[in-house]
């Protein structure tokens, strides 16, 4: 069964479709990726899960049950739009959300979170004195006590140091592997790649990826080559057959065009310059997300 | 409800803990109460200058019986009855003979000497003043009072019974009426204000007539609406600003993954209800005290009490979602400022039209008035102080016309709070926020 099954689902406000016909599933015991642009809906339609807006049309089924909130308090949820009770002290604060999701005596549970996300110091303090990446943490915490059966998280790394964005990581693969579906929204692509079974792209509304990144790649082929070269990014200009060239710094990205052969396009740039590692692969999460939402998106929209 | 209880306690715990609230249960009877406290002191602390009156009499007969009534006056108002000690002004009079050329010149000589702070006022007495019920074509002046006084002059006032004496005895003594007669004809009749007779509904026994304490009846229902008005304000008031801040603070959607708007609303307004209900322990228990130790309660409508809890329970309940809404549709706290009018509106109104519906308690006005909804708590009530009271059946029809009231206004007002608290950005127009409370 999956943990959220969203079936032909619109969502509009005024003139605007924020979601438009939009169907998707989740697995029970996942972590489904969420990805999309600013704007194109992501949002809107986990509000349409936890319950805060109501679909236009289609059906949406959370934990096996019709969308009506009754499973609310099974669903832990962090909002992309950060916001704590700043004069309530943390421990406090966590309590009451804990029991406000229907949990009871939930102090025990609420201590070892902050003991295992580095927060014990502050159990006592005022959330308004906590820096910004405690605050997120706590509010991390806000969500999944007592332990949901489903955890959506709108942007939860963002803002967080590398120490603490592990701590979190390791938190929610931690809660997927006692069984609980994480709907994870994320810009991070990389993120996406690393922690998510599912991935799934909406666009102006609508879904234009969805499934395994596997599954999403094969659907491109292998039209991607990374290099790294010495004497700089001119050597790249005019490579036969390649369409573009995108810098990552210490490794560049090119995109063939259809039908080019990449030992043409090896022997043009050993002819050039040293060339210290080439690889042929599948475009990257992050690559095809711009493919589908980048200005070329843009453009073609416009023709 | 388990989840309103807890929003509603936490909101309750966190808002009585702050120093405002505590800073406004004080505050709120002394802004209140200020007015009559600086009456009060101003009372205590009269202005004993002497007021010199320059009297010119063109009768030739009014000035000296105006100088003894006046001196009569004072005798009898300007001093403690025990202390003999000067509680109020004197006033000094002078005649001041008629100049027999130019009459504006002296009139101007006169006001120059008011100018001059020399003298307060000057009075200028015709002969018509001897004869007002007479009437001529053109009007003929009778008395004139010249001064440069703002504002309140209660001069004017204070003279006017002295004047009038004068002048009556001046025409009793042209009737030829003895000076022995003037005392009996010239003191006005007093009507002593009594409350009506009854009969104890248990023993039978006939209840006189008691004198009346007119401060009483006037401060009781005045003293019970007031405090009405500071409760509920006190409840209510912080939650306009409340709201901003908890949307600007973005908690809102954070809790709305837990809990419906009706319930977040529900659990505001139970909070304010219960901030209402302890300022109300505060401020109850504060006045009777102060009523007791002034052997004063007697004339407190106690009977009135059930109605009073109802009436607040209402009006914070009306006023409380009223402010969530309001609240909701602000984006920041000087937006919150701005429509603070708009909340005190259904306070204000009727406290503004205090006095004519006191004077008037089941006229017209007074009661379609309190029969309005969002006037309902304070004209009702007040009229219900009264000591006349209003017909059996318009209290209840009061409660129910608020009931709905507030039933339409929650309905409506959850409606625009839902919508409102995730909205950002610029401040929505008043057409939107109607479309949102009729939005799916």
């Amino acid at each position: 069964m999956p943990a959220v099954e969203i079936v032909s689902v619109t969502k509009t406000f005024g003139e605007v479709t924020a979601v438009d016909d939009l169907s998707l599933s989740a697995p029970e015991g996942s972590v489904y990726g969420f990805i999309g642009p600013n704007g194109s809906g992501k949002t809107t339609t986990i509000r349409m899960i936890v319950n805060i807006f109501y679909p236009d049309r289609g059906q949406i089924r959370v934990l096996g049950e019709e969308m009506s909130g009754a499973r609310n308090h099974l669903i832990g949820y962090l909002p992309e739009e950060r916001g704590l009770y700043r004069k309530m002290q943390v421990r406090a604060l966590l309590e009451f959300f804990g029991e406000l999701r229907g949990g009871r005596n939930v102090g025990k549970e609420v201590s070892a979170w902050l003991a295992r996300l580095d927060l014990e110091h502050c159990a006592n303090r005022r959330v308004a004195t906590l820096s910004k990446g405690m605050s997120q943490r706590v509010q991390f915490i806000a969500a999944v006590v007592p332990e949901p059966k489903l955890l959506i998280l709108d942007e939860p790394f963002t803002g967080l140091d590398p120490v603490s964005a592990d701590a979190l990581r390791e938190a929610i693969l931690d809660l997927r592997r006692r069984g609980a579906t994480v709907i994870l929204s994320t810009h991070d692509m990389t993120v996406a790649e690393t922690m998510c079974d599912h991935i799934c792209m909406i666009f102006r509304g609508k879904k234009v990826l969805d499934g395994t990144l596997a599954s999403i790649q094969d659907q491109y082929s292998n039209d991607t080559i990374r290099v790294a070269v010495g004497g700089g990014l001119a050597v790249l200009d005019d490579l036969p057959g390649v369409e573009k060239v995108r810098d990552l710094g210490q490794v560049q990205e090119l995109r063939m065009a259809l039908g080019c052969d990449p030992h043409e396009v090896l022997r043009a740039l050993v002819e050039r310059t040293r060339v210290t590692s080439f690889s042929v692969a599948k475009p990257s999460l992050h690559d095809i997300f711009v493919r589908i939402a980048g200005p070329a998106a843009e453009e073609v929209e416009v023709a | 409800m388990r989840k309103i209880l807890l929003m509603a306690k936490r909101d309750y715990v966190e808002s009585v803990r702050t120093k405002a609230f505590i800073i406004g249960l004080v505050v709120a009877p002394l802004l209140f109460g200020g007015g009559f406290l600086g009456i009060a002191i101003l009372k205590k602390q009269p202005d004993l200058h002497e007021k010199r009156i320059a009297v010119l009499d063109r009768t030739a007969l009014v000035a000296p019986a105006l100088v003894r009534a006046v001196a009569e006056k004072n005798a009898k108002e300007a001093y403690d009855k025990i202390t003999h000690a000067q509680t109020a002004a004197l006033y000094v009079l002078q005649a001041v003979a008629p100049a027999a050329g130019d009459a504006e010149a002296q009139r101007l000589a006169l006001s120059d000497r008011v100018r001059s702070r020399e003298l307060f006022a000057f009075l200028e007495i015709w002969p018509q003043a001897l004869h007002p019920g007479r009437e001529t074509k053109p009007k003929a002046p009778g008395v004139a009072y010249y001064t440069n006084a703002g504002g309140i002059d209660t001069t004017r006032n204070w003279l006017r019974e002295p004047l009038n004496r004068a002048v009556r005895s001046v025409q009793l003594a042209q009737l030829g009426v003895e000076d022995g007669h003037f005392e009996d004809l010239l003191t006005p009749v007093a009507i002593d204000p009594m409350s009506l007779l009854m009969r104890d509904a248990r023993t039978g026994a006939l209840q006189q007539a008691k004198k009346k304490d007119e401060i009483a009846d006037f401060a009781a229902p005045f003293g019970m609406v007031l405090m009405l008005i500071m409760i509920v304000m006190v409840g209510t008031a912080p939650m306009l600003s409340a709201v901003t801040e908890d949307k600007n603070q973005r908690i809102f959607e954070m809790l709305l993954g837990l809990a419906t708007p009706m319930e977040l609303m529900a659990a505001r307004v139970l909070a304010a209800l219960g901030r209402s209900l302890t300022s109300s322990a505060f401020y109850i228990c504060g006045a009777l005290l102060v009523l007791q130790g002034m052997a004063m309660m007697g004339s407190i409508p106690l009977h009135l009490l059930p109605w009073f809890f109802v009436y607040l329970v209402a009006y914070v309940t009306m006023l409380s979602s009223f402010a969530s809404a309001l609240g909701a549709a602000c984006n920041s706290p000087q937006d919150a400022q701005n429509l603070a009018t708009v909340l005190v509106a259904p306070i204000m109104i009727p406290f503004f039209v205090m006095m004519p519906v006191m004077t008037a308690p089941n006229g017209a006005m007074a009661t379609a008035m309190s029969l309005f909804p969002p006037f309902t708590p304070v004209l009702m009530l007040l009229r219900q102080c009264m000591p006349m009271g209003v017909p059996a059946w318009q209290p209840w029809v009061g409660l129910v016309g608020i009931l709905l009231w507030t039933a339409g206004i929650t309905w409506v007002a959850a409606r625009i709070f839902r919508v409102g608290i995730l909205m950002q950005g610029q401040p929505p127009k008043l057409s939107e926020i109607i479309r949102w409370a009729w939005a799916k």
